[in-house]
């Protein structure tokens, strides 16, 4: 009759053929429509005609958000101490509509993925209850009478599973884990490995590996929200890029996070600690695409500064600057395309061509107001990223100027260009090889959006270092920009710091970050309100996210298109905020 | 104005303070490369004879022979010489080796008492340097024709293999720039002047500074331009040099008495008497050229000997005392006078610089007036040249290696054949010995 396939908190050995199934499953799924369903006893998935029926339930699954790279290991970290090893390949994240955190809530986990996964957990849980650390997370004597032992697994379980799942485990989940834990224990004198294999367990499971966002009926109406513990998540891990602390997740229990007081003073707690700076990391890191520096690659004849410590520098360059200007000093976030400031080390120093004023490792460094230097964008983490491996590229450059600042998006070209005259990169300036888009109206439809700015910035070589010359000629960097002449970066600069997309843009991507889809066009009122707002307050990053945060419209979920919200609703009573306990 | 601004900045820097003081121009550099400028006179390759050295290089040692030439039995030779000679040290080789001077002194400390084995030195007529004596009858032609040549240390190690080989090619620059380039230490350079124009100005100072950051490598295993390097000052290894620029080329105007660089070397000092240079700030930002002067040359044979003599002699296929009589033989300057012993040798390396940023030990400021900070206050004290080289692993004395025990198990009166005992009964008997008061 329905086919049900049950989601339990997988463990151990035993556990991979029924995860595998999952992951089968949630391949081919949508995993943020409402095609699965909680209960307190098991996560199920839903036979199609189950689905039309969700509407009609106090709580459903609207979403599951794959942990990013930094989430789990700032998860580990968090629960088990920073001296845990995490070492391991991450399957690669996938971007929609301009950000990882919008494609994340689609991905599920591969096969050499969930391989992956339970090396990790594995590797994770010996270190865990090694000898010189299981006092610190095993509430009792591994080798004291079985009786004991099992009673201290039931506290380690729901302790750390707690932790992991970011809510307490339901009934169903701690049992399974238990019997993973029987099973391993059985004959033994020395309950270590069953411990080991109970965390293996957890750590695997989905609902570890994956936000769960569970959506509950607002009191006797139609619409629904987040629960608590899901809007405690969706908190961390916008604000610090990690799972809520105990704090966070007491304050769900008692329902605090379902009244705006609970929830204001939740969000002030988290934007006022240091792990802010995580959360700010966290939300460039996708904003920026900074995912390419993993694959980012110079020709080391034309640019021998390249090397992979300048990458790492080059990334880890543009958020320390982004925390220090938007968090430390509180900046404009559209003086990010204007200001001389920085943060450097020596290795980009070197490539800046600038001394190096430190014996730290980190310092904050001006630029002299004469230089062309233009914030973010003549940095080299932007200046690399889009460019070509040998050599600039205003076009890649100007798409990604619209589509990361601006939510502009740039179609890709038409699979026949003939791409053989910008490429001959040995004679004159790019600016000459580009001519053909201008004057080729199927071209210049697009590189009229793209390239006046990417030329403007071709003072800056592949690698963000300072040129006058391209093969001997002089660089042309005038723009007309829209109608608008602007020159060389600090031009552009002022350009889309006077450019009110550019502020409605980081709104529209600080909501759907958080939200884990892409924004839907009714929200457009919603999303300039927040835009005015951000405005009023001076274009404080702290006070964007503020407002986004404590706003209602945040938790809201909707029931999926095409679903009915409800059917007979005369006997459901308001919920009480979901506990997630047994 | 900008007298005055010269004037405080001397002033503060005789008072060792490191104020930013300021020159007209300045420019700075690192050390990415130097090595001695021995002129290679053969087409290719370390071995092949060329102008420099007709017949090659030295020959290789029979040790064999060298060790019946010592006195040694042909038997004793034979095991003295074999892998499984119990009293070998592992890896460092058999330190009776040392023990062939006359009444088998140890060779290392008293290479008077061995014959003089012969080392044969440069025959050609043209080598890279300075006129260091001011007499141009003397000495050799430089390659662009200039005679007066002073550089008796290519006389000495020219033929040598260790020496020997094209520019930046040869064992003894591979090996110590690698070091260098590694990390062990660094050089940096300021250039700074008084005039108008950097390439053509009288009154221009060349310094070489320690510093505490490491070379960093390009993506094609380069040394990477435009690093940053601050001075840690020193009270020893500084060097200035007065000097004029003519179209860039840096000139001395006159010899330094005294300047102390780190050398690419075990011990990496570097005393130069009457010093002198020659280096061109080129159109790609480099800085290139030749350094010169009078070395001592005990210190060149006394180093290779302290990292340990008899794998010294095996790696650089020469007998050390042949070392020490040519150095001594051709030793060329006193800084007694010309009637003094002969300590020192005339001596020239090439240079090579790539631009950097050279800081104030603090980091503060760009050091923009080529200056001395050997009175800084945090300057490192003067220490007279360390000659130990200090291995991680082992321990040397008199150039030889202690064993795993902290014995030498060598000497004049060791027992060579047949061993009648194994290493740990030896090794027993001395500690035996040691205890009653007998010593090994």
């Amino acid at each position: 009759m329905l086919r049900r396939l049950i989601i339990p908190g997988l463990a151990g050995f035993a556990a991979i053929g029924g995860l595998l199934s999952y992951t089968a499953f949630a391949e081919g799924g949508k995993s943020s429509s409402a095609i699965v369903v909680a209960s307190n006893e098991l996560a199920t998935v839903l036979a199609p005609e189950e689905l039309e029926q969700v509407g009609e339930r106090e709580s459903f699954i609207s979403a599951y958000r794959r942990l990013t790279e930094s989430q789990y290991r700032h998860a580990i970290a968090d629960i088990f101490g920073d001296d845990i090893k995490v070492e391991a390949r991450f399957e690669p994240e996938r971007r929609e509509e301009g950000l990882q955190a919008v494609g994340n809530a689609q991905l599920s986990v591969t096969t050499s993925g969930l391989e992956q996964y339970y090396s990790l957990a594995r590797s994770i849980s010996r270190q865990v209850v090694s000898a010189e650390r299981e006092t610190d997370y095993l509430p009792c004597d591994v080798t004291s009478s079985k009786d004991a032992a099992r009673k201290c697994a039931d506290e380690f379980v729901q302790e750390i599973g707690g932790k992991l799942y970011r809510r307490p485990l339901t009934k169903a989940e701690r049992t399974l884990t238990l019997t993973i834990w029987d099973a391993s224990a059985e004959g033994k004198d020395d309950y270590t490995q069953a411990f080991e294999h109970a965390l293996t367990s957890l750590l695997i499971s989905p609902e570890f590996l994956f936000r769960t966002e569970v959506a509950e009926r607002v009191d006797d109406s139609d619409a629904f929200q987040l629960d608590a513990y899901s809007k405690a998540s969706r908190l961390a891990f916008y604000l610090w890029d990690s799972p809520p602390d105990a704090e966070l997740l007491e304050a769900a229990a008692r329902g605090d996070l379902n009244t705006l007081d609970g929830l204001s003073v939740q969000v002030e707690r988290l934007l006022d600690s240091p792990r802010f700076d995580l959360g700010v990391r966290a939300f460039f890191t996708d904003m920026l695409h900074f995912e390419s520096f993993e694959t980012l690659t110079k020709d080391t004849m034309t640019y021998p500064k390249f090397s992979q410590a300048v990458a790492d520098s080059a990334r880890e360059e543009t958020l320390r600057f982004l925390i220090q200007h938007l968090v430390d000093d509180e900046g404009d976030y559209r003086d990010i395309f204007t200001t001389k400031k920085t943060v450097l080390n020596r290795t980009l120093a070197a490539v800046y061509n600038v001394p190096y004023p430190s014996r730290e490792e980190w310092t904050t460094y001006e630029f002299d107001e004469d230089t062309e230097r233009s914030g973010i964008l003549t940095q080299v983490s932007f200046a690399a990223l889009f460019s070509h491996p040998g050599s600039s590229s205003p076009t890649l450059r100007g798409k990604h100027l619209q589509e990361i600042f601006q939510c502009t998006k740039i179609p890709d070209p038409p699979a026949d260009v003939d791409f053989s005259k910008v490429q001959a990169i040995e004679e004159g300036t790019v600016r000459e090889r580009l001519d053909a888009h201008r004057t080729d109206p199927t071209c210049a439809s697009c590189h009229i959006l793209m390239d006046p700015a990417g030329l403007a910035l071709e003072n800056f070589d592949s690698l963000g270092q300072f040129r006058t010359l391209e093969n001997g000629d002089p660089i042309d960097v005038s723009a007309d920009i829209f109608g608008q002449e602007y020159s060389g970066a600090t031009g552009v600069g002022e350009y889309m710091k006077s450019n009110p997309q550019v502020v409605s843009c980081v709104v529209q991507k600080a909501y759907a970050y958080g939200k884990g889809r892409k924004n839907d066009y009714r929200e457009g009122q919603f999303l300039n309100s927040k835009t005015e707002e951000f405005a009023d307050a001076g274009y404080q990053l702290k006070d964007l996210f503020r407002s986004l945060l404590t706003d209602p419209k945040f938790y809201e979920v909707e029931v999926p298109e095409g679903l009915s919200a409800r059917t007979d609703s005369a006997s459901l009573t308001t919920k009480a905020p979901a506990s997630g306990g047994n | 104005m900008k007298l005055a601004s010269r004037l405080i900045s001397l002033t503060l820097a005789a008072a060792g303070l490191s104020a930013p003081a300021l020159a007209d121009w300045s420019k700075s550099y690192v050390i990415e490369w130097y090595e001695p400028a021995h002129y290679y006179g053969a087409d290719t390759g370390i071995t092949y004879p060329g102008t420099d050295c007709p017949a090659g290089t030295n020959p290789e040692i029979d040790w064999e022979e060298v060790l019946v030439r010592s006195g040694y039995t042909e038997e004793e030779a034979k095991w003295l010489l074999h892998p499984e000679h119990p009293y070998r040290v592992p890896n460092h080789g058999q330190n009776q080796m040392a023990f062939r001077g006359e009444g088998r002194a140890n060779v290392f400390m008293e290479p008077w008492t061995y014959p003089d084995p012969g080392l044969v030195g440069v025959s050609g007529e043209i080598s890279e340097g300075f006129d260091l004596d001011g007499n141009p009858k003397t000495g050799f032609v430089s390659p662009d024709g200039v005679p007066g040549i002073d550089n008796e240390f290519y006389r000495t190690t020219g033929c040598w293999k260790y020496y020997r080989g094209p520019e930046r090619r040869s064992y003894v620059a591979e090996s110590w720039n690698d070091r260098m380039r590694e990390g062990s230490w660094t050089v940096a350079i300021v250039v700074s002047g008084e005039g108008e124009d950097p390439m053509n100005d009288d009154n221009v100072t060349v310094a070489f500074y320690d510093s505490p950051e490491a070379l960093v490598k390009d993506g094609n295993g380069d040394i990477a331009r435009d690093y940053t390097f601050t001075v840690k000052p020193n009270a020893k290894f500084e060097a200035l040099f007065d000097a004029r620029t003519e179209n860039g080329r840096i000139i001395s105007t006159k010899a330094m008495d005294e300047v102390w660089i780190r050398d690419p070397s075990y011990t990496k000092e570097l005393q130069l008497l009457k010093a002198q240079l020659d280096l061109s700030m080129n159109e790609d930002g480099t800085l290139t050229g030749l350094v010169g002067g009078y070395r001592p040359w005990e210190p060149v044979h006394d180093q290779l000997v302290d990292a340990r003599g008899t794998v010294i002699e095996s790696l650089t296929w020469i007998e050390l005392p042949s070392l020490w009589y040519a150095l001594k033989r051709n030793a060329d300057y006193s800084p007694e006078g010309t009637d003094g012993e002969k300590t020192h040798i005339s001596y020239a390396m090439r240079v090579s610089a790539v631009p950097a940023y050279v800081m104030l030990e603090d980091a503060s400021e760009q050091v923009q007036l080529a200056t001395s900070f050997r009175n800084a206050p945090t300057a490192e004290p003067w220490a007279p040249i360390e000659i130990a080289v200090k291995f991680s692993s082992v321990s040397v004395e008199q150039g030889i290696v202690r064993g795993e025990h902290g014995f030498i198990f060598a000497g004049p009166d060791a027992p060579i054949i047949p061993p009648d005992l194994t290493r740990d009964e030896l090794a027993a008997q001395t500690m035996e010995k040691m205890a009653a008061g007998g010593g090994q």
